[in-house]
């Protein structure tokens, strides 16, 4: 079991060990009570010395031993099931069958905790299960089912259906609240990072890459390198990471795509979109900005930019390369080769969204993204 | 002058005034302000090789503020954010533009905080620059700078489309709208068009281009300076 479920568990436990001891004092207090009465009255000795040590074990174990509980509850549920069996052997018959005068059997309520345990333990259809198992043993051991026993029956499982449900809420919450307390502290610690960083190694990167251009050969390839780990390392600590919440900053995630080739144009405020969604457009970019890396030549530069409408998110993504004969888009997928267009288009369209392609010899690629938006402007 | 976080704090012994009147009084003079060692000298030395003059540096906004009166630079290069307490290079801009209408701010800055960068344009900033701008770029940047043009990048375009957006959006009060024309240019720029290449696109003018998008520009910083007034006087900050 993690650290931080334990934390949320341990005083489940603890209730579920006062539990036990409470409703044990209160079987020995009721067998000692009824012992007259009793058909075996040694036996009835015996099964009082059964429940005391078996409370004392099982209050310890549950204290005590936090990794191997459900082996435990299942052999908490035996023993407490025999003793509760045994019931059929010690009470008289009067005993038995007069269930109006409530001579209870020699478990009594103290039967309800190994239910109490396995709901604690394994959520509601344990709990429910268990309850079963214990309300079948109580109408077996007294040979006959009333109202009166239907009722014990129904509390049993409702105990252990109710309880097992507020046990799995607690859990949940109690990781959701991990969860989060993680993020914000890996979100501090990226900060501290990026602050760290900004003030020493992308001011140099900077430096270099800005000397790049009257650097000749090697030295200027070597200071053009330098320059775009620059560009990644600053564009890195300004993304946001996917939020616990299922959207993502799709600026974020596009200004990780600058270069030197690639300037990226993004509003000053995050715009939220749902993590696929994000994932999809940048995927489009990727594959726009790899297509005019393939031909736009050397010196094609390309732009991307992102404008949040409320209603619509925008993506344009342009470059300055030859551009392509629209005709010759159309004959490309006609002729069955899907290229870069069919895949964008593919892509655009499983998105919902709509795509403008604007295009010409000599004139460049403009992809023109717009993604229609449920919530508009959230997070802000 | 050798590293400056602890300058900074304790003296201002990175601000160097070099005055160097005689010989260039025509030129450009410029200030740089930077908490970096690499980039205060190495700038102040490219721009000086390219025949400006670089009449001061500063370590932080603070030390700026305090030497500016006294070498009235034409220019200052300003870096958004310094390793000392003390106001933020766009506060910085704030209180030069406020007190020095005449004196341009031109930002340079290496980080991707958008939101610093957009503050200091508001506060009167006539441009940004990436550090990693090539020289030419820079000093490109500078002259234009000086003539009273905005610097108008692929970058900026995109942040103050966002925040005309997010006004509109938010409903803000009085908020400054664009025109359709506007925003056309504006998104021209913002996907790397040259002024030329939109003024052909749209059938205009070279200046027109460049007044819409100074006028966009303008509107923008406008508009921030009424919501301080206003808020200083909602809030009784006025004297």
């Amino acid at each position: 079991m993690a650290a931080g479920t334990t934390d949320i568990m341990t005083p489940l436990w603890r209730g579920v060990v006062v539990f036990r001891a409470i409703t044990a004092a209160f079987a020995i207090i009721a067998i000692t009570v009824h012992h007259d009465g009793f058909a075996r009255p040694v036996l009835g000795w015996v099964a009082l010395a059964g429940i005391a040590v078996w409370t004392v074990l099982i209050c310890l174990a549950y204290s005590y031993d936090p990794t191997r509980r459900l082996q435990m509850i299942v052999i908490d549920l035996l023993v407490t099931l025999t003793l509760m069996g045994s019931s059929a052997l010690v009470l008289s018959t009067e005993q038995l069958t007069e269930v109006a005068q409530r001579t209870p059997l020699l478990t009594t309520v103290w039967a309800s905790g190994p239910v109490v345990a396995a709901a604690v333990h394994s959520g509601r259809v344990a709990g429910a299960l268990f309850g079963v198992a214990v309300a079948v043993v109580d109408v077996w051991a007294r040979g006959f089912f009333t109202i009166d026993l239907a009722r014990d029956a129904i509390l049993l499982v409702g105990t252990g259906f109710v309880l097992g449900l507020a046990a799995t809420a607690a859990r949940r919450a109690s990781e959701q609240l991990r969860r989060l307390t993680r993020a914000e502290a890996a979100t501090a610690e990226r900060e501290r990072l990026a602050r760290s960083i900004h003030d020493s190694v992308v001011q140099v990167l900077a430096r270099v890459r800005a000397r790049a251009d009257q650097l000749d050969g090697e030295a200027g390839e070597l200071a053009r390198l330098a320059g775009e780990q620059e560009i990644a390392l600053r564009c890195l600590f300004a993304a946001t990471p996917p939020g616990a919440t299922g959207e993502q900053d799709l600026a974020g995630a596009l200004r990780l795509l600058a270069s030197s080739r690639v300037e990226v144009s993004v509003p000053a405020t995050a715009v939220p979109l749902p993590t696929a969604d994000v994932d999809e457009l940048v995927a489009v970019t990727r594959e726009a900005l790899a297509n005019t890396a393939r031909h736009g030549g050397p010196e094609a530069k390309s732009w991307v930019l992102v404008e949040d409408l409320g209603a619509e998110v925008v993506l344009t993504v342009r470059d300055d390369g030859p551009g392509v004969d629209s005709g010759q888009l159309v004959g490309a997928q006609c002729a069955g080769r899907m290229g870069v267009s069919g895949s964008i288009r593919g892509r655009v369209a499983d998105l919902g969204a709509t795509l403008t392609l604007d295009t010409g010899p000599g004139r460049g690629t403009e992809w023109e993204v717009r993604l229609a938006r449920a919530r508009p402007g959230v997070a802000r | 002058m050798t590293d400056s976080r602890g300058d900074a704090v304790t003296d201002s012994r990175g601000d160097a005034v070099t005055d160097r009147r005689g010989d260039g009084r025509s030129a450009t003079r410029v200030m740089v302000v930077d908490d970096h060692p690499i980039w205060r000298d190495g700038v102040a030395r490219d721009l000086g090789e390219r025949g400006f003059e670089v009449v001061a540096t500063a370590v932080d906004g603070a030390a700026a503020l305090r030497i500016i009166a006294a070498v009235r630079p034409d220019v200052v290069l300003m870096d958004l954010h310094f390793g000392s307490a003390g106001p933020s290079g766009a506060d910085t801009t704030r209180c030069i533009i406020d007190r020095w209408p005449d004196i341009k701010v031109l930002v340079l800055s290496a980080s991707g905080a958008h939101a610093d960068v957009l503050a200091a344009v508001q506060g009167g900033a006539s441009g940004y620059l990436m550090k990693s701008a090539s020289l030419d770029e820079l000093v490109d940047a500078v002259r234009r700078t000086a003539e009273g043009d905005a610097v108008f990048t692929a970058g900026l375009a995109g942040l103050l489309l966002g925040e005309y957006r997010r006004m509109a959006l938010d409903r803000e009060r009085d908020a400054p709208r664009l025109t359709e024309r506007e925003t056309e240019v504006l998104r021209q720029v913002a996907i790397g068009h040259t002024a030329r290449q939109i003024a052909e696109a749209l059938v205009i003018s070279h200046r027109t281009v460049e007044n819409h998008v100074q006028s966009t520009l303008r509107k923008l910083q406008l508009h921030n300076r009424v919501e301080l007034a206003r808020y200083a006087i909602e809030h009784g900050l006025t004297q």
